[in-house]
């Protein structure tokens, strides 16, 4: 109570802190809406580009089959449970954030080993029956070893981003397909009029 | 702390923080303005934009690699990307199409790239000397050039198919390229040619409702299937392009729409029967094969992905799968390469095989039904022979013509293959008891073909004549068209883009 009476301004100030406290709010609004902040509560694989520096990863990602059936959060956040899911983005969130804002982003973006845990243990969610094969398990020696000690990538190393992502090296290439998903529509409108004025002729 | 220096003390953070908020402000902005320029086309392309090169501008990777199917130094077991004179290969070829434009000159079909220099070239398309001049119709140009898109949508779809082959050479210079798939505004995939939004129509189908993966193989099917034009509809004595499609998409139910519409591309010069040309029904075949049912589309074998540096993206150098097996057989199958060439000239060349006796049987027909007429035949005891050598001539054409048929769907093929046989034997049989009839109780002679020169001085082709005629439109025509057509392009703006 002490606390909140330290704060509230006396009553001759109050209409100059409202507008100061308005000015902060404002910018802290305004700062949101241009780093377009909503979007990563969302699910969006998109949301990861609102950063370019992401746009290797996105590309890569985008030609490969993971495409159809899954996305960035999919593989990059765990799902172990829902607090976990939203603690662990915020942070990998923040840190992004941070970085890149410091410019202190790298050339390649590698995982650090919070992250490659949780990937490691996405690999698993989904693949789980092809990991864990009883006949393996007898027949190859060190099978267990070689599946729970090492991560999927080591061998798999183009799943699903390829091994060359350096911004460097994506050089210029532009990626139309936040726009392909939106295109439902195959015959362009030219062909639709001239079809259609066609059979009224007849 | 005195309550001046409290004062001042939160004065002074508060600048700070209100310092930093706005310095993040900034970056974002920043940033984002940078996001503006990396990873963002150079040019605005126009809806209508024609010329290959302008669409290069803002994707090299892929730009490049459609320059690379001017490649021509592959060859496979049947085909490859050189320019292969088939009639010399095969003169079998030049007595079926008697009397047609194919006993003139056919060659295998080499890269797009040369889509426009080829049909410059080839005696198909005859010596015109100017507007309204020349053996084919302006129908001719439809798959060969992002301009035919542009032009029908500038004058009409009909209007497009109007006139003469001669009469579009200046507007149509551009080889098949960027806007025959892609949309300008969204790159998606898309539709460019009217024929296969009828044709699909015409099966119930929309193309609206395709998938992707579907739009992969679809984008091909506006020009790799089978085709008529139609002189009768829509409009009179304009030759409309048509698929025939109607009853389906097997030999047979297009050889029954052909039937009850009693179309013909041409009267055989020997046999005199109404014959049918099957022209590269490529989709159609593929449709029926394995891949296919796998739902494994054009692209992802004559258009696998492709790395340089860390760009992946699909190679547009279109070209035969076996040429670059390891981006795309050897995705799904672990095989060596030797090995899956090896099953793929094995089904190639068993159903070859059959093809070229086939041929024989169709060649013997033609000469013993041109020896029947000889001896006196009448229209009504020929009319049945001839249907029966239509109809073979057919299903020998639509298993030959699509190029990949033997590889693409191998059992239907044969199927087809040895249907024909069977028909061709039928009139053959029906050709030996009228040419009894008519006296004649022994073998007619097989023709001496044995090269392309033999088997057009057989048919009676001016081949010479046709050459000298080819080399003067190369001379005076062709060039005076290149050159108008860069002049009207070079007025043509390009947008650039921030």
């Amino acid at each position: 109570m002490s606390l909140l009476k330290r704060i509230i301004p006396p009553k001759k100030w109050r209409i100059p802190v409202i507008i100061l406290a308005g000015i902060f709010v404002g910018t802290g609004f305004f700062i949101m809406k241009e780093s377009n902040v909503v979007a990563y509560l969302s699910d969006d694989p998109r949301a990861c580009i609102n950063c370019h520096v992401m746009t290797p990863e996105y590309i890569t990602w985008d030609h490969s089959s993971h495409r159809e059936v899954a996305s960035c959060n999919d593989c990059h956040v765990p799902h172990d449970n829902v607090f976990n899911t939203y603690y662990f983005k915020a942070k990998d969130g923040l840190y992004h954030a941070s970085i890149f804002t410091l410019r202190m982003e790298p050339q390649t973006i590698t995982m650090r080993e919070a992250s490659e845990r949780v990937v490691q243990q996405n690999c698993i969610r989904c693949h789980e029956n092809q990991v864990t094969d009883a006949r393996m398990e007898g027949a190859v020696d060190n099978h267990k070893e070689n599946r729970t000690e090492r991560t999927c990538w080591e061998c798999h190393q183009e799943t699903p981003h390829g091994s060359v992502k350096s911004l460097s090296s994506v050089g210029f290439q532009i990626e139309p397909s936040p726009l392909r998903t939106r295109q439902k529509l195959f015959v362009p409108g030219w062909i639709k009029r001239e079809l259609e004025t066609k059979k009224n002729k007849n | 702390m005195n309550k001046t220096g409290r004062n001042w003390l939160l004065f002074g953070v508060t600048a700070i923080v209100v310092f930093l908020l706005g310095m993040l402000a900034s970056t974002i902005t920043n940033r984002k303005t940078e996001a503006r320029f990396a990873y963002q086309p150079l040019v605005e392309i126009d809806e209508n934009e024609a010329r290959n090169s302008v669409w290069g501008e803002n994707f090299p990777r892929q730009y490049q690699s459609w320059l690379q199917t001017t490649d021509s130094t592959f060859k496979s077991y049947l085909n490859g990307n050189k320019l292969v004179d088939m009639l010399e290969e095969d003169p079998n070829l030049v007595v079926l199409w008697a009397g047609y434009g194919f006993s003139k000159d056919y060659n295998q079909p080499r890269g797009h790239m040369y889509a426009i220099e080829d049909i410059h070239n080839t005696l198909r398309t005859g010596a015109p000397t100017g507007e309204g001049t020349g053996p084919m119709p302006s129908t001719c140009w439809t798959c060969k050039s992002p301009d035919v898109p542009r032009l029908m949508n500038e004058k009409g779809i009909a209007e497009f198919y109007s006139g003469k082959w001669a009469d579009k050479g200046t507007e149509v210079v551009n080889p098949i390229g960027c806007a025959d798939c892609h949309d300008a505004k969204t790159m998606s995939l898309k539709i460019s040619r009217p024929a296969l939004v009828e044709g699909l129509k015409a099966m119930g189908k929309d193309v609206n409702q395709a998938t992707h993966q579907e739009m992969r193989s679809l984008v091909c099917a506006q020009c790799h299937v089978e085709y008529y034009f139609n002189k009768k509809e829509p409009k009179e004595g304009v030759p409309y392009l048509t698929f025939p499609w109607k009853n389906g998409m097997s030999v047979e139910a297009m050889e029954k729409y052909y039937d009850e519409m009693e179309f013909k591309d041409w009267t055989h010069k020997i046999s005199k029967a109404p014959m049918l040309k099957a022209q590269h029904p490529g989709y159609e075949v593929w449709s029926e094969g394995i891949h296919a049912k796998r739902n494994v589309s054009c692209a992802d074998c004559h258009m696998p992905y492709k790395t340089e540096g860390g760009q992946k993206f699909t190679d547009h150098k279109i070209q035969s799968p076996l040429n670059n097996i390891a981006n795309s057989c050897q995705v799904c199958h672990r095989e060596d390469a030797e090995k899956l060439i090896e099953n793929v000239y094995s089904n190639q060349s068993k159903i070859k095989e059959n093809q070229l006796k086939l041929e024989e049987l169709l060649v013997s027909a033609h000469v013993e039904a041109g020896k029947a007429w000889e001896l006196g035949a009448t229209e009504e005891q020929m009319k049945d022979i001839l249907m029966d050598i239509r109809h073979a001539q057919w299903r020998w054409d639509y298993s030959v013509a699509s190029h990949g048929g033997s590889f693409h769907a191998p059992v239907e093929i044969g199927r087809v293959v040895s249907s024909a046989i069977v028909i061709a034997q039928e009139s053959r049989l029906k050709l030996s008891r009228l040419l009894s009839e008519l006296g004649w109780n022994k073998p007619v002679p097989f023709p001496d073909i044995s090269t392309k020169e033999k088997a057009q001085d057989f048919i009676g082709l001016p081949h010479e004549k046709l050459k000298k005629e080819k080399e003067e439109f190369k001379k005076n025509l062709v060039p005076k068209w290149l050159k108008e057509a860069k002049e009207r392009e070079s007025k043509l703006a390009v947008k650039t883009k921030s």
